[in-house]
């Protein structure tokens, strides 16, 4: 399996702004994850070892998306157009709320980020800055690739551990699967397994 | 049964069955359920999302049940971290809370099964609150409370519910009612008050004119099928009676816990179960997201999955942050008021019965509660 889209015209093109800030939740929520499934047939990813965002060849290069409550859509999106436009584009946006993440704010830039970046391959939900619940719902609105340390033991969220981001194998595959989305491992070669029941 | 069959059925306002329940817990796409429940819950309420102002007293977390899925309790007196408040530290947080004239409406009340306790420790609790303040709400007793102090007192259920209320008792919180299953209640709370007999509490009361709320303790070992046939039991009662004003359902916490080694339900499970409790539970009012327990992001969220209440404002939660809950212990209502209104929903303030106290242009957020009141800061005097 590759591990991006096989051709160009499997991105749908990017839908107009108004239209995008008009939709409501649900609304955008299942056009985000159609957009996300016209690339990626129901898989979501996980990948065990990642190199750093600024050791990542070009071709592979995150960009992080900071956000922040009180913004508008269209200010956002007018933030994503330039994204979008970038030669190569990059190989996936990761939305970081700054400050406090509200969940339905969160959630809409989500789905914002999958249907005005066609190009983009990769949206991330980062659990570091989203916890695993929130990370989990955005799979309901575009995300298609849970960024996570993947350990073989994970320490208990309690005290000064309360927010370890890491997640097991196990559990990215639990989350995943919770969401609906067939479970696929980014192998160290860059081809995809997937994890079947 | 297919996704839009059911879809069809919670169109026309029939009641769901057992295998709809499960069938909806088994669809893989929770979006969809998602937006069925928030069908059902707009035209229940609109945008309206109601919240209270309420502060919490856990007076004892001495605990004579044993249940596995439990952080707060601790069995005996003089175990590490068992408390019992003097009724004169439980009442000065309340005076404390009329001194800063925060317009609390209601207070939370719910305790440990502690052996050593008399009747009369719980009566004065409620006289002496409602001393302090006559117009406070008194929601007070889960059903398990009530269950152990008929046993333990040689009364029936309806004599102790009567002297409660003769007291100041003005309605039931929904707690204790974990999972109805037998199955699961031998495992995980074998030395509590059974199902039926949780019910019986709350048809009791019902009966006797109070009103109560109900819940669902998910997230342990139960199968899907227990879960919507809970529910099934509490919509049966519900069609008897009519008494229950809001379910909320309660996910488990596993830190600090003999089941620890359990995995927490994830979000996405989170907001299934509350937009399957929205379509199951056609005959109950309102489905409460208690952020305390789901944390705000989440509950937020859950506004839009089949919730239209965030419960209160909340002061000194002991029993999810005893499990590892994160959130604060107090929200102010300006926070409440904020999270609601960016979720695209209206803001309504109501007391525990769900009278409105304010909406629109009355609604005042008050100055913010201090956030920095922890467990740690308490005082606690043992008194047996």
């Amino acid at each position: 399996m590759s591990a991006s889209p096989s051709t160009e015209e499997a991105r749908p093109a990017p839908a107009p702004p108004e239209a995008l800030a008009a939709l409501d939740l649900f609304a955008l929520g299942r056009q985000a994850t159609a957009a996300r499934d016209a690339l990626w047939s129901g898989r979501g990813f996980f990948v065990r070892t990642r190199a750093e965002d600024a050791d990542a060849p070009e071709g592979n290069r995150i960009v992080r998306f900071p956000f922040k409550l009180g913004e508008n859509d269209a200010e956002r999106l007018a933030r994503l157009a330039d994204i979008g436009a970038a030669a190569p584009p990059p190989w996936g946006i990761m939305p970081a709320p700054v400050g406090e993440p509200f969940g339905l704010d969160t959630l809409r830039c989500f789905a914002l980020c999958r249907l005005a970046l066609p190009r983009v391959a990769h949206v991330l939900a980062d659990v570091s800055t989203l916890g695993p619940r929130l990370a989990q719902m955005a799979f309901g609105f575009g995300a298609d690739e849970l960024f996570a340390p993947i350990v073989a033991e994970r320490a208990l969220r309690l005290g000064a551990n309360a927010n370890n981001p890491a997640l097991t194998r196990k559990e990215a595959v639990t989350l995943l699967r919770g969401a609906g989305l067939l479970p696929c491992e980014r192998m160290a070669d860059g081809s995809l397994q997937e994890v079947t029941p | 049964m297919t996704f839009a069959a059911i879809r069809d059925k919670v169109r026309a306002g029939e009641p769901l069955s057992l295998e709809d329940g499960v069938a909806l817990y088994e669809h893989p796409n929770f979006m969809e359920i998602g937006a069925l429940a928030n069908e059902v819950r707009e035209r229940l309420h609109g945008d309206r999302t109601f919240f209270n102002r309420n502060m919490h007293i856990n007076a004892t977390n001495v605990c004579e049940a044993s249940c596995m899925f439990c952080s707060f309790a601790r069995l005996k007196v003089g175990d590490a971290g068992a408390y019992t408040m003097s009724h004169e530290e439980a009442f000065g947080r309340l005076r404390a809370r009329v001194a800063a004239q925060d317009a609390i409406t209601e207070i939370h009340i719910v305790n440990g099964l502690h052996p050593g306790l008399p009747f009369d420790y719980y009566t004065e609790l409620l006289a002496g609150l409602k001393r302090i303040q006559p117009s406070i709400h008194l929601k007070a007793f889960t059903a398990v409370e009530i269950f152990y102090y008929a046993k333990k007192f040689a009364m029936s259920v309806a004599d102790v519910i009567a002297k409660l209320r003769a007291a100041g008792l003005d309605s039931l919180p929904g707690g204790g009612a974990e999972i109805f299953a037998p199955r699961v209640r031998k495992k995980i709370c074998d030395d509590k008050c059974t199902g039926d007999e949780w019910l019986d509490v709350h048809r009791t009361a019902h009966r006797m004119g109070l009103r109560s709320n109900c819940t669902m303790l998910y997230g342990t070992i139960e199968t899907i099928e227990e879960r919507v046939d809970h529910m099934l039991q509490l919509r049966a009662l519900q069609d008897e009676t009519g008494g229950f004003q809001t379910f909320i359902p309660l996910a488990f916490h596993p830190d600090n816990n003999a089941l620890m080694k359990l995995p927490a339900p994830t979000g996405t499970e989170d907001l299934r179960t509350y937009a399957v409790a929205r379509l199951m539970l056609h005959n109950i009012p309102h489905i409460k997201a208690y952020w305390i327990m789901l944390g705000v992001k989440t509950a937020q969220t859950a506004l839009w999955f089949g919730a239209d209440d965030l419960d209160g404002t909340v002061q000194e939660e002991r029993i999810y942050h005893m499990a590892g809950a994160e959130t604060p212990q107090v929200m102010s209502p300006a926070e409440i008021i904020r999270i609601i209104r960016n979720a695209g929903r209206t803001p309504v303030e109501r007391d525990t019965l769900y009278n409105v106290v304010a909406e629109g242009a009355a609604l005042v957020s008050d100055k913010p509660y201090r956030r920095d009141v922890r467990r740690d800061n308490l005082k606690l005097e043992v008194v047996s």
